[in-house]
């Protein structure tokens, strides 16, 4: 292996990248936009589920209820319907995705003492919303209900109402959320999303780009030349790592910077993991190009094994925890899993290389595996 | 056009019978490529089916306790943390040990009972539980700390409750709420039948853009349509067949994975009229193919096509309503929201299958997705016939 050689085919590449303007500027313009777009919009919170409202008491106390809701930032009130049966269509045509329905005569139970039924009609179309607003519904039933039972209790028992208070709701939750105190999405989504960036960018570069050498049979130049099967992998991949490289320098300023994402962990130690992914990724690209022929099939088999297991089971959108074991199986294949960990211990717990050597080890292993795998399968005589 | 009759029909025959060669060609050519046929059987079959496996509940997450009392009220609040959504995962001594369980990552939620906990709630002094939760991935911590609090609240209430000496059957004599969930159109709350269908309509998208962009960059990377172009074809009959070859693959795609995956495997309920979803799959496929075309305009090779078509691809597919609520989106994404033909497709997709929504109802969808269609393939074909005309 002589450096001469993979530093003149480095530059060749490199020549080759350059010369593509739209190729070259595209290589730096999808992954910023994709971060600044996903940054913006790509929020998870569950927020102004827009909501209608049957009222068959229309009593003060019905109304006293109802406004907890209305005044809500999670529900966002849109009207009164008169009777059960004009729910549907408006949760067929998605115009609201829930609905309160307050039997008759409510005020006049709850004040003489007898519980009440109060319907919530969901829209169970998206799971994940579909319970957390069930759990906004809880929350504020239960608000409602301590209230109520306290000034039962004072009274019943004719006590005071700080005492009937106590009474009544007699244990406390203080919640802490840790890492993310606000539980701000865009904190986590920002750092979560340069794995994503990085995990579909590079192995599209790196398997059109060598593909197209096949498919233009160019290729046959380095087959009849003098070049190693090492020099030309190294050689012809370097350039597609570096600028891999460079673009993480960019999402990760814009992560810091423009999100304002928290970095506390030590940045020598993130640079060099991020580094071991970007080779994983570029590696994949180069593994996909190697089985293929054409560079539509190239396009296909990236999207495989990019961006599918990066929507499903990297962890930006679908927690990983939260899978069975056949997708927590497949979560384990992919690189992008490990580096998640590394990313979010890097930003948002500000833990290093002592709690995550595992991850990183995991990545070490997948690209030294998959520059293996690229190696054995690239041949300078190719069958047929 | 005012000729004679028999001569107008005459080249109208012709017209289609080459536009009808052309599509032969496009099947022919893609069938060749066994590689790429194998990928899109995987994308509409085992990739939906894996998607079925995925699930965004709080599943079995570890809990672990630092119980400063250990009274019979500390353990009832403790074994309430149960499947499906908590696991208990043990007792810490201290606080310490816990914050390192939730930086390794080793647990989700640290619960902690004070001491006294049982001595004040006899008493009637009110104690505070301290729940930490692991916030950095925000839907996990979001449905953790959620479902504690209305763990812990419930179990504070039934305190105060049996102290005040009501049982199960006098609960009808307290004024209270009893709130109860009716959940449509999916009453268990089954990912298996929301994921699959997201996937689904991903792939299709993926597809619609990138087969026909390809398809058509191919020719021009390889030179091969300077032949098309001597050749007395129209502009519109190299384009269409390219478009029309990609959604007959699709269509096909779609009818596997909706009858074999979908049905056979998760039990989607398909209520609605499945001939109008395969209509809105055509109308859809279309539109985005006037995408892909496009793209294809824009680019001169194929690397440059795939990584336009991913700049467009993944906004759409993500902010397009089956991730992001659109309620929450900020303002001006959400009109963004309404330019991406897959916001209508999303709704009609799980309208018609999940909810049984008919015309009717769509309407507004429908005519939505028809606009912008005409719109993006009217502007791919323009540019095409720019191009090449």
């Amino acid at each position: 292996m002589k450096i001469r050689r993979i530093v003149a085919l480095a530059y060749k590449e490199w020549r080759e990248i350059l010369r593509d303007r739209l190729f070259f500027a595209l290589a730096f313009v999808v992954p910023a936009s994709l971060m600044l777009i996903f940054g913006y919009g790509l929020t998870l919170d569950v927020e102004h589920i827009p909501f209608a409202v049957v009222d068959h008491d229309k009593s003060a106390m019905s109304r006293d209820y109802l406004h907890r809701y209305i005044d809500s930032r999670y529900f966002d009130y849109k009207g009164d319907v008169a009777s059960e049966r004009e729910i549907e269509p408006l949760l067929a045509d998605s115009r609201i995705r829930l609905a309160i329905v307050i039997p008759p005569r409510f005020q006049e139970n709850l004040m003489s003492g007898r519980a009440v039924e109060v319907q919530t009609l969901i829209d169970g179309t998206f799971p994940f919303r579909t319970s957390s607003s069930k759990g906004y519904v809880v929350a504020i039933n239960a608000a409602f209900n301590g209230e109520l039972l306290g000034s039962y209790i004072s009274r019943r028992l004719g006590v005071s109402a700080e005492t009937a208070k106590a009474m009544a709701q007699p244990v406390g939750v203080q919640l802490r959320y840790l890492y993310n105190q606000e539980v701000k999405s865009v904190w986590s989504i920002a750092a979560v999303l340069m794995m994503f960036v990085l995990m579909i960018t590079p192995p599209f570069l790196t398997a059109l780009g060598v593909v197209r050498e096949k498919e233009n049979v160019s290729i046959y130049n380095i087959y009849a030349s003098t070049v190693t099967r090492g020099e030309f992998l190294i050689g012809k991949l370097a350039p597609y790592v570096a600028i891999s490289v460079i673009n993480f320098l960019i999402l990760w300023l814009m992560a810091t910077q423009l999100f304002g994402a928290p970095f506390k962990g030590d940045p020598l130690f993130f640079l060099l993991a991020s580094v071991i992914y970007v080779t994983c990724t570029t590696g994949i690209g180069l593994l996909v190009s190697l089985f293929v022929r054409t560079q539509v099939a190239a396009m296909m088999l990236t999207v495989i094994v990019t961006i599918v297991p990066s929507v499903l089971y990297s962890g930006l959108l679908v927690p990983i925890a939260s899978m069975d074991a056949a997708g927590q199986f497949e979560a384990h294949l992919f690189p992008a899993m490990y580096y998640t960990d590394i990313v979010l211990g890097s930003f948002l717990k500000g833990v290093g290389l002592e709690q995550l050597w595992g991850k990183v080890l995991a990545l070490l292993i997948y690209a030294v595996g998959l520059w293996t795998a690229s190696f054995l399968m690239f041949h300078k005589r190719p069958k047929s | 056009m005012n000729g004679d009759p028999a001569e107008s029909r005459a080249r109208l025959y012709l017209w289609w019978s080459r536009l009808a060669a052309m599509t032969a060609k496009e099947l022919i050519q893609f069938g060749r490529d066994t590689l790429l046929l194998i990928a899109i059987a995987y994308l509409f079959i085992f990739d939906i089916y894996m998607a079925g496996s995925v699930s965004m509940q709080l599943n079995h997450a570890v809990v672990v306790v630092h119980d400063a009392d250990h009274s019979a009220a500390s353990r009832e609040l403790v074994y309430r943390f149960r499947p499906p959504y908590f696991k208990l995962g043990g007792e810490v001594l201290d606080n310490r040990e816990g914050q390192r369980l939730l930086d390794q990552g080793q647990a989700l939620v640290v619960l902690d009972i004070p001491p006294d906990f049982e001595h004040d709630i006899r008493k009637g002094k009110p104690v505070d539980v301290q729940v930490q939760v692991d916030a950095s991935n925000t839907v996990l911590g979001f449905l953790a700390a959620s479902y504690s609090a209305q763990i812990i609240g419930q179990y504070g209430f039934d305190q105060a409750l049996s102290r005040l000496g009501v049982t199960e059957r006098s609960i009808q004599n307290v004024p209270m709420i009893q709130s109860q969930h009716r959940v449509w159109y999916n009453p268990n709350q089954r990912d298996a039948w929301f994921m699959p269908i997201a996937e689904l309509l991903t792939v299709i998208t993926i597809m619609a853009i990138m087969l026909p962009a390809a398809a058509a960059v191919r020719e021009k990377e390889r030179g091969t349509i300077e032949q098309l172009l001597v050749s007395p074809l129209t502009p519109i009959q190299i384009l269409l067949p390219k478009v029309i070859a990609m959604t007959l693959v699709i269509l096909l795609g779609t009818a596997v994975s909706l009858f074999f995956v979908l049905y056979g495997m998760f039990d989607v309920p398909m209520k609605g009229s499945l001939v109008l979803f395969f209509a809105v799959t055509t109308l859809y496929t279309f539109t985005t193919a006037g995408l892909g075309l496009y793209i294809a305009t824009l680019s001169r090779n194929l690397a440059q096509a795939a990584l336009l078509a991913i700049l467009v691809l993944m906004p759409m597919i993500f902010l397009s309503g089956a991730w992001t609520p659109p309620e929450a989106m900020p303002a001006g994404m959400r009109t963004a929201m309404f330019l991406s033909p897959l916001y209508y497709f999303i709704e009609m997709g799980y309208g018609i299958l999940l909810k049984g929504a008919g015309l009717d109802v769509l309407w507004d969808s429908l005519q939505g997705l028809a606009l912008l269609g005409m719109v993006i393939f009217g502007f791919g074909v323009w540019r095409f016939k720019r191009q090449f005309g």
